[in-house]
């Protein structure tokens, strides 16, 4: 049993690192994406929100193989030569929109959950309204959006289990790969798969818990 | 509208629809299922989080961090590979209910965080007037705290909610047919990947929807002013 | 109302742009002369499927179609790119160009034909059912009764062929692929489990309290695929298929991958 742990390691490291490198990009792209469409919701323009709104519900309610199937293999169909997309970029991109609509709504319940006083009394000062919003509740509210982000984390980390399908080697399914070669492991395996995954998320929950208690936290994401 | 069947061929689609039904209405069947175990542990858990008593709060904090730092699939088949014949039923989970109690205790981690976060965020106004009132503890909770939670954090829930309904899909591993996997359906016979999925979506879709209009009118009809 | 007109204006001017790109898109109507322009032959391959297409526990990718590929791109005098998928990936991907062909152990049948047209079959596959030791089944129609249950991989043909020959038993379709089967058959949640000879041999190997019940409900023909209008490149991949029957590399394949547990002694 001890060779085929050692065997398979080095393989789930892979994955791991693989899915390492997935969930980093996704969250700084997706973050600032949801940033900017959370800030926009803000506004309260119907003509902004109704669209953007139901943009992040058919994101949330449709299963996020589907968005990589739309963005891998029908973008490309258009013939458009810059959306013809290699298999990273395209899983980066798709899990980069899905993780928007999760930051977006934190970020907009970070926002509203800076007292109005706050905006009122930099208009008051002379500032305008981006003024105020870059320079007085922006900074307030990141405080506010550190902690949910743990767990929009750890929706990013499951994501990546999907982006296999296009022929992504991630943690998860490096270890389906392994049970493949060595079916009757399969059960060890996968805990060690478990473990590594542990490994990984635990620290980014623990971070986040300790924001919470040193920044308090908004409301969670609708 | 012919054209449209370059793209998605409605008319293959309408020859599986009881594939369709089958797969919708497993999926529908087993996430309200799940739902209901995740509401229920997650309350429990929310409160046991809260209490003061060591033994309970730290028991549900490693509940939480195990379920949410390990994929469901290990979840999943933790529970329907390596559970031994239950006393009480005489015999093994099935896939069926393996699947569904996997899927609820995986999800109840997530809920038990955001009713936390409902029942907290009610203000000790509304504690101090049921106390007066000379309710206890259980009374408060059921009368009072939780409904205003659960309506306040109604939104938050709908997401995991979302997320619990796509997950579903994993259950495939186990044997369960359901709702992806009648997609697939599709793809296997006829080698139609538009058909299959597009199909697929608009069904999460409409189950999404559905429980998108509860939570609205959940919200306005329970939910109190909090404060 | 300035700002609607400009921004409906942009609108429009950005939706004949999209329409414009798609209408120009010059769909060449032999993938090979490309091929061969290009210099490089890419392939779509499922991602671990043994023993037709896997990664071996050297960490190389390898298998019956890596081994054929390999063959056809030498012998066109081309490099190889091989891209891997998971099963739902391929037929997108060489749908949608990015792949020329697929090569994998798919069955040609009357409905997936009229969606991408298929080589003649390069093997016949048998398929077969085995069962844990202690069971009491000694032919594969033992199993096929009321009351018992065999386990399918999820979307393989098997699945088809089980309804129509066992339609009494309960049949499990299993995600996660062949080993998910046989991981069901070894926790008693399955009483039975169906594959191709090469991979339930494998299987063997591993579960050594399994066994492989008598006879074969089925002999599949398995065939590459590709596009319905690349006529050229079907012709030359049916031509090649010939060729190395007549010259006996393909048995020496099947033999090694396709009909027994050999493979998995080195992979």
């Amino acid at each position: 049993m001890n060779n085929i742990i050692l065997s398979t390691m080095p393989f789930l490291l892979d994955g791991l690192w693989m899915t390492v490198k997935i969930s980093l990009f996704t969250i700084f792209f997706g973050s600032l994406l949801g940033v900017v469409v959370g800030m926009l919701r803000t506004l309260d323009y119907a003509v902004i929100s109704y669209p953007l709104g139901a943009f992040i519900h058919a994101l949330r309610g449709t299963p996020f193989l589907i968005h990589l199937y739309l963005v891998y293999f029908m973008l490309p169909l258009t013939g458009i030569s810059w959306l013809q997309l290699e298999a990273f970029p395209a899983a980066v991109i798709a899990l980069s929109l899905y993780t928007s609509t999760y930051v977006a709504e934190i970020v907009r319940s970070a926002i509203q959950a800076v007292p109005r006083g706050q905006s009122e009394a930099a208009r008051s000062t002379g500032m305008t309204a981006l003024q105020s919003m870059w320079f007085v509740v922006l900074p307030q509210a990141v405080k506010l959006m550190i902690p949910p982000m743990g767990g929009v984390y750890v929706i990013i980390i499951k994501g990546t289990s999907i982006v296999s399908v296009i022929g992504i080697a991630e943690l998860v399914r490096a270890g389906e790969h392994a049970t493949q070669r060595h079916p009757k492991e399969m059960m060890m395996i996968y805990g060690l798969t478990a473990l590594l995954y542990f490994a990984y998320c635990y620290p980014v929950l623990r971070l986040a818990r300790w924001a919470e208690t040193k920044f308090g936290s908004v409301r969670l994401p609708s | 509208m012919d054209w449209i069947l370059d793209f998605y061929n409605y008319r293959v689609v309408a020859q599986y629809l009881p594939e369709f039904a089958r797969g919708l209405g497993s999926t529908a069947w087993i996430s309200l299922f799940a739902l209901g175990i995740s509401l229920s542990v997650g309350t429990i858990v929310a409160i046991m989080r809260m209490s003061s008593n060591p033994l309970l709060w730290r028991f549900a904090a490693a509940y939480i961090q195990a379920i949410r730092s390990t994929p469901l699939l290990i979840q999943i088949y933790l529970i329907y590979f390596t559970l031994p014949a239950l006393p009480l039923l005489g015999r093994r989970l099935d896939e069926l209910e393996g699947g569904i109690i996997a899927l609820g205790l995986n999800a109840g981690a997530y809920m038990s965080e955001i009713i936390r976060a409902g029942i907290e965020s009610i203000s000790r106004g509304q504690i101090e007037g049921a106390m007066s009132v000379g309710m206890n503890y259980v009374k408060r909770m059921r009368y009072v705290v939780l409904p205003q939670a659960f309506a306040r954090v109604a939104p938050p829930l709908l997401g995991q909610t979302a997320v619990l309904i796509k997950d579903s899909s994993l259950v495939s591993f186990i044997g369960v047919f359901e709702l992806f996997g009648a997609g697939l359906v599709i793809l296997n016979e006829r080698l139609m990947p538009n058909e299959g999925f597009l199909t697929v979506a608009v069904c999460y879709l409409f189950i999404y929807t559905v429980m998108l209009w509860l939570t609205v009118y959940a919200q306005r009809h329970f939910g109190g002013s909090g404060d | 109302m300035r700002r609607v007109k400009k921004i409906s204006k942009l609108l429009g001017l950005g939706l004949c742009a999209l329409g414009l790109s798609v209408l120009s898109q010059s769909a060449s109507a032999d993938v090979l002369n490309d091929i061969v322009k290009r210099g490089e032959l890419r392939v779509a391959v499922q991602t671990q499927g043994p023993p037709v297409s896997f990664v071996d526990k050297n960490g190389e990718r390898t298998g019956f179609a890596i081994e054929v590929v390999k063959m056809m791109a030498k012998d066109m005098g081309v490099e190889l790119k091989l891209l891997d998928y998971d099963w739902k990936g391929l037929i997108p991907a060489v749908n949608s160009g990015k792949a020329d062909f697929l090569a994998a152990d798919m069955t040609p049948n009357a409905k997936r034909t009229l969606v991408l047209s298929f080589t003649e079959p390069y093997l016949y596959s048998d398929v077969v059912l085995y069962s844990k030791k202690k069971q009491p089944f000694q032919k594969w129609q033992d199993v096929c009764k009321k009351g018992f249950s065999i386990g399918v991989v999820q979307g393989s043909s098997n699945v088809g062929l089980l309804k129509k020959l066992c339609p009494d038993t309960t049949i499990k379709e299993f995600a996660g692929g062949g080993p998910a089967v046989a991981q069901a058959v070894a926790a008693d949640r399955a009483d039975a489990g169906i594959n191709d000879i090469a991979s339930a041999a494998g299987y063997m190997v591993e579960y050594t309290d399994f066994k492989i019940l008598d006879g074969a409900p089925k002999r599949w023909p398995l065939s590459f695929a590709t596009r319905p209008d690349e006529h050229h490149l079907l012709r030359w991949m049916d031509n090649y298929f010939m060729l190395i029957r007549n010259d006996g590399r393909l048995e020496k394949l099947a033999d090694y991958w396709m009909r027994g547990p050999v493979w998995k002694k080195d992979h």
